[in-house]
């Protein structure tokens, strides 16, 4: 029989989806097919867009080498203070990504306790592309977990417990029978991370003004220079970041099918 | 809606707001002032916003905000963006007055660990200040008066110090598009280019406003950073002061600050081209014309004025310039006329 749906439900959602691809949309349309030509020649622009998705792209693949052990711990170790832990792998998702910025400052600064230490080798986080991964990375780090966490979790434990039988070490389990089974899990969470941190403003801006990643030259200059200067590179943005989205996601789509 | 209908209406008494837009360099004596006066008018509140002054400006003239209130950190700003401009449908100016508000002078701010902070003195600041290892704040001259103020001062030194060489050893190399020193003899224009970015390997770092660069400084990401001598004393940095012939602080000097002159290479603003001459530093202060509150904004400078302003003021070592001088006096609104003759 098929699902018959409350009508309210039907309006409540519309209005919701129309509430997030309006703004997308009134952002495209406001903009003229010149300017965005201009804008994509524009080599700040391009600059800025590389600077972005490899920054996020670094941050991602920092939070896959050491984030895939934790959600993993998380996902099958039992121990006492593991909801502990799992609060904590949160904490960045409740702060506000300005107070996050300042804390990370206070670390990854000249004077912190870690930027300190690594200025005396001459690496340094303020104004820097190391400063740009770390904000990213603090802020979006608990999707690719959280995410990652679910999706071992949702391997069955059984074909876990039969590999070892077989002889496997836990390594090999993880990676030969685990890992593949929850890629998918972990892809869309890598992806989400990527995205949320690209998209970073907040805590980036605080650490790192320049070099400019894209949201900080949308901000500078819609502060600076005004909105007809902002939205070419707005527009810009979001058409790449949804082709881009829209890739990730459908190759883990036919990756899961296949 | 529901929500938005509750937020607006539900609030227990209404009150006016007062919307004043001001300079970064004005957010400790303002925020006093504020507190002060809401006390004293309990019915209005004041919501302030403090950006660069190029900014401020910004908001009234360009992104058209209603804004009851403008202090800027220079007050040739306010004939050269407000007066010039017509409020779109209208032949009004954005203002046709302003009061002279107060002075301020620039020095250089720092503090103990700052590096060479044993050897720096009036003498040889721009040689220390041009070392690759020391990180030095610059506040974006496209958007901030001190920006713009700090290049006049490096430009300035050349004669004062008889080298010609200071301005380009502080910025050579430090910015994907240089800013440009042309040396015409008795005249010096600087340019600045539209887009503005330290290198990778640069020792300068630039925020859009000085106010940012004060907590940098706190966290000892830069050694020294110029800023407005109040602005240095209300946060207790260690202060260098620059010769009275340097600082843009002395009232008789503007023949000779006036030799340097800061321009833009772009098309900045709709219909003006902003320029910007060495003078004595002076912080203006009007209601815009089409101000939503203009009683209250009125009320607001009366507060300002009165002997408890005033104290608050000089408390943050930034005293009023009295008596107050008016620009375009014929325009000032009847009910401030009496406080200002």
């Amino acid at each position: 029989m098929k699902t018959r749906l409350p009508f309210g439900f039907v309006i409540a959602a519309s209005l919701l989806i129309l509430f997030i691809l309006l703004p997308v949309f009134v952002t495209f349309f406001s903009t003229t097919l010149e300017q965005l030509l201009e804008t994509i020649t524009d080599k700040d622009v391009a600059h800025s867009i590389g600077l972005t998705f490899l920054a996020g792209g670094i941050a991602t693949s920092l939070g896959l080498l050491f984030g895939l052990p934790l959600a993993y711990i998380l996902s099958r170790g039992n121990f006492p203070g593991k909801s502990l832990l799992m609060g904590i792998v949160d904490l960045p998702l409740i702060i506000p990504h300005t107070a996050a910025g300042i804390a990370l400052l206070l670390v990854f600064g000249r004077m912190g306790i870690i930027g300190g230490l690594l200025g005396k080798l001459g690496v340094y986080f303020t104004d820097s592309l190391g400063g740009i991964v770390v904000g990213m990375m603090f802020v979006s780090l608990p999707l690719l977990i959280n995410s990652s966490r679910e999706a071992f979790s949702s391997v069955d434990i059984e074909l876990e417990h039969s590999a070892r039988m077989d002889g496997a070490g836990a390594w090999q389990v993880f990676w030969r029978i685990t890992l593949p089974l929850a890629w998918q899990g972990v892809l869309s969470g890598a992806i989400t991370m990527w995205a949320r941190g690209i998209s970073e403003f907040g805590a980036v801006v605080i650490l790192a003004y320049s070099p400019k990643i894209i949201p900080v030259l949308i901000y500078e200059r819609f502060q600076g220079f005004g909105l007809s200067s902002a939205i070419p590179v707005a527009a810009l943005l979001l058409i790449v970041v949804l082709i881009l989205f829209a890739l990730l996601r459908w190759l883990a789509r036919s990756a899961n099918s296949s | 809606m529901l929500v938005a209908f509750c937020l607006s209406a539900c609030a227990p008494k209404q009150k006016t707001p007062l919307v004043v837009f001001a300079a970064g360099s004005l957010i400790q004596p303002f925020d006093e002032i504020e507190k002060a006066f809401e006390k004293n008018y309990p019915d209005i509140d004041v919501q302030a916003e403090y950006h660069g002054s190029i900014q401020v400006i910004r908001h009234v003239t360009e992104l058209h905000e209603p804004i009851d209130l403008v202090a800027s950190a220079d007050q040739a700003l306010m004939p050269m963006l407000m007066y010039q401009v017509n409020i779109p449908g209208t032949n009004q100016p954005y203002a046709n007055w302003h009061i002279k508000m107060a002075t301020n002078s620039l020095a250089i701010a720092y503090h103990a660990d700052s590096k060479y902070s044993s050897e720096i003195n009036p003498e040889n600041w721009w040689e220390i200040l041009s070392r690759p290892d020391v990180k030095v704040g610059l506040s974006d001259p496209r958007f901030d008066a001190v920006g713009y103020r700090q290049l006049m001062v490096f430009s300035l030194a050349q004669k004062i110090y008889q080298n010609p060489n200071i301005f380009t050893n502080f910025l050579k190399d430090q910015f994907t598009h240089p800013i440009r020193l042309i040396d015409m003899g008795d005249m010096q224009i600087i340019r600045i280019p539209e887009v503005l970015e330290t290198t990778r390997e640069s020792h300068i770092m630039m925020r859009g406003s000085n106010v940012a660069l004060i907590s940098l400084l706190e966290a000892g990401e830069v050694d020294y950073t110029f800023e407005y001598e109040s602005v240095i004393q209300q946060h207790g940095f260690k202060m260098l002061k620059l010769p009275d012939n340097l600082n843009l602080g002395k009232p008789d000097m503007d023949t000779e600050y006036g030799t340097v002159t800061v321009k833009m290479d772009f098309q900045r603003f709709a219909s003006v081209e902003p320029i910007f001459k060495g003078e004595q530093i002076i912080y203006g202060l009007t209601i815009p014309t089409n101000a939503p509150h203009p009683e209250q904004a009125m009320q607001f400078i009366e507060f300002l004025y009165s002997p408890e302003g005033q104290a608050i003021m000089e408390k943050n070592a930034h005293p009023l310039l009295l008596p107050a001088v008016i620009s375009g006096e014929a325009n000032l609104p009847e009910r401030l006329r009496k406080y200002f003759q």
